[in-house]
This record gives C-alpha cells, sequence and structure tokens, in this order.
C-alpha cells in the first residue's frame, strides 16, 4: 500500500495479489478512502467500504477488508 | 448442451495474448462467438502481473528490459507469473458466468477439474487447492486466475511443463533482500512440473489438456474470427502495450 498522508490521507493506491470482482470497485473504495482524517476510524470507513462493495455486489478473496484498513492504520501511525 | 469453440495451442507475444482474451469475452458477450477454450504460449518469455499489483514491487524491469522479456498487466487479478516460452501451456476458457457455479472458488474447481484430468492422463495425480492452484503432492503444478466482467467469466491458468526457478528469480522480485540460495531451494520445493513427475512430452500434455477441456462439453475447433483480430489489436495499442495501464498510472 503506497500512503501519503498529513493530517488527512492525500493520496492511496493499494496493491497486492488478491481478487476482487468486479475490478473496477478498488477505484471506489480507494475514493472512499482517500481525504479521510488520521487517525482514520477503522470501524467508520469500515462501514463505508462494505457499502461500496455490496453495492457493487462485489466479492474479494485473498484479502479482506478488515485487512486493508488494518494496514491503512498501520501505514499511517 | 451448449457449443465451445476450441483454438488449438499457438505462441504469441504476451500483448496478443492477453489482448485476445479481452477481444473474445466481447464477442462473446455480444452472442458473435461461441464460448471459448483457447490454448496459448508466451513468445517471447514474459512476466504477467495480477490486475492489483504494483510493477515496480514485482518486476525486475532492469532484468526483463535486458533480456527482451515482455511485461504485462493481465485483466485477473492475483500474482506475478513467469511464463517461460518452453515451459508452459496456457489456458484461457470465457463463457457466460450462467454456464459456471456463482460460486467463486466453486467455478475456480470446476474448470481446474479439467486440469487435473488431463494430467491424470498423464499419469499425474493432482488435486485442487483453493482458492486457484492445483498441487501434486503439495508442490504447485497450476496456478489459475479469474475473471468477471458483464456476464462473461474469464479464467486463465499455467500448467508447468518445466521450471526453471534460477530464470524466474531473475525477472521476479521476491523481496528486497538477495534471494539466498535457501529461498531458491524452497521454491523449488513448492513447485512442480510435468517434466520433472512424468517422461511426458509437451505434445502429449498439450494433447491432454485438449482431451480434458473436451470432456463435458461439445466442441469444435475453430480459429480466432477477424473481427476478434481486429479488436485485440486496439486492444493492444489502447491497454495491453500501453504504459498507463501496464503501470497503473
Amino acid at each position: 500500500m503506497d500512503v501519503t498522508f498529513s493530517d488527512y490521507i492525500e493520496s492511496l493506491k493499494i496493491t497486492g495479489d488478491f481478487f476482487l470482482h468486479p475490478e473496477e470497485t478498488l477505484d471506489e473504495i480507494t475514493t472512499e478512502l482517500t481525504g479521510v482524517a488520521v487517525p482514520i476510524q477503522k470501524e467508520l470507513l469500515l462501514r463505508k467500504i462494505k457499502y461500496v462493495m455490496d453495492s457493487n455486489e462485489a466479492e474479494v478473496i485473498g484479502i479482506t477488508l478488515e485487512d486493508i484498513l488494518n494496514t491503512l492504520e498501520e501505514v499511517t501511525q | 448442451m451448449t457449443k465451445f469453440r476450441m483454438i488449438p495451442f499457438t505462441s504469441l507475444n504476451a500483448f496478443t495474448n492477453m489482448a485476445l482474451d479481452g477481444a473474445i469475452m466481447e464477442s462473446v458477450r455480444k452472442g458473435i462467438s461461441k464460448p471459448t477454450i483457447r490454448f496459448y504460449g508466451w513468445d517471447p518469455s514474459a512476466i504477467s502481473i495480477g490486475f492489483f499489483q504494483g510493477i515496480e514491487n514485482e518486476v525486475n524491469l532492469d532484468a526483463t528490459q535486458k533480456d527482451g522479456v515482455d511485461v504485462i498487466r493481465r485483466l485477473t487479478g492475483g500474482g506475478a507469473v513467469y511464463h517461460d516460452l518452453a515451459g508452459e501451456v496456457t489456458y484461457s476458457l470465457i463463457a457466460p458466468v450462467e454456464l459456471f457455479p456463482e460460486n467463486i472458488i466453486e467455478s475456480y474447481q470446476t474448470i481446474c477439474d479439467d486440469v487435473i484430468y488431463a494430467l491424470c492422463q498423464l499419469g499425474i495425480d493432482a488435486v485442487f487447492s483453493p482458492i486457484n492452484d492445483i498441487l501434486v503432492n503439495d508442490r504447485k503444478i497450476s496456478g489459475n486466475a479469474q475473471t468477471r466482467r458483464n456476464g462473461i467469466l474469464l479464467q486463465h491458468g499455467t500448467i508447468l511443463y518445466s521450471v526453471d526457478v534460477d530464470k524466474m528469480f531473475t525477472y521476479l522480485n521476491v523481496s528486497d533482500q538477495k534471494i539466498s540460495d535457501k529461498q531458491i531451494n524452497s521454491i523449488q520445493e513448492r513447485v512442480t512440473s510435468v517434466f520433472d513427475l512424468t517422461t511426458a512430452s509437451l505434445d502429449e500434455l498439450k494433447k491432454a489438456l485438449i482431451i480434458g477441456f473436451k470432456r463435458n462439453r461439445e466442441v469444435e475447433f475453430g480459429d480466432y474470427s477477424d473481427l476478434e483480430k481486429e479488436h485485440a489489436q486496439k486492444l493492444i495499442h489502447d491497454r495491453f502495450n500501453n504504459k498507463t495501464w501496464t503501470y497503473r498510472l
């Protein structure tokens, strides 16, 4: 994960060997996470990206949404 | 029973290979082409990276450039793969999603069972290992990846005929640390190939795969349509041989 942040997430690129169908859902997740305040509020963001997943009928394999947020939290600490 | 088109093995460059998958997905979606199974090799050898991977993290670009190894981003997720010109057979299966289980793992297994059947024809006892691998004695012999777009399923996968782990490590970045002999041994212990396990030739593997993919389907042999070839050229230019796509700029 490549993150640029100050007191908010300025830019974010999520990379890895996971599967996400449809793949374009990742762009929406990235958009949802960009601009949020640091330190991040994981519970709130989890709800937001679950909504993105549901509205795209998306399915992720090989990684969880919690993994993404845990990494983001770790990187921005 | 739905009739499939089967396109025999051809070796093509990475950009054409991936663009043909994209073009066939579109023509199957429009109902112009039948669901399709194709077999192919990679000439020149290539690295394919998963849809979500960072190219600089995964690929030693200096080495690939120096040796003329193509680098391409796939339509599918998953990890980086070294496709050796002489070391593997790749298949793609492209069909409407409703022909396969809705559950993604089950659909992987359905298609991987055809590969397992093919390997069985060569005397190799292989098993499906979720999410997307085929193993022999806990060693990987085949990796597979799937996407579903606009009602069309694409699954492609490689079956290792022979493995050159040293070469693989020349082009793939395994870690920032220098790769030790121990690590190479560890990878060698985790992969296997048809050549390691049998006396079967590459041609015999290709024939066995045809049998495997034909066994539960009505199949007619065919070729790429002119429309698919034309569309593939456009996809090569706009996407697969375009830095914006490859580097995810």
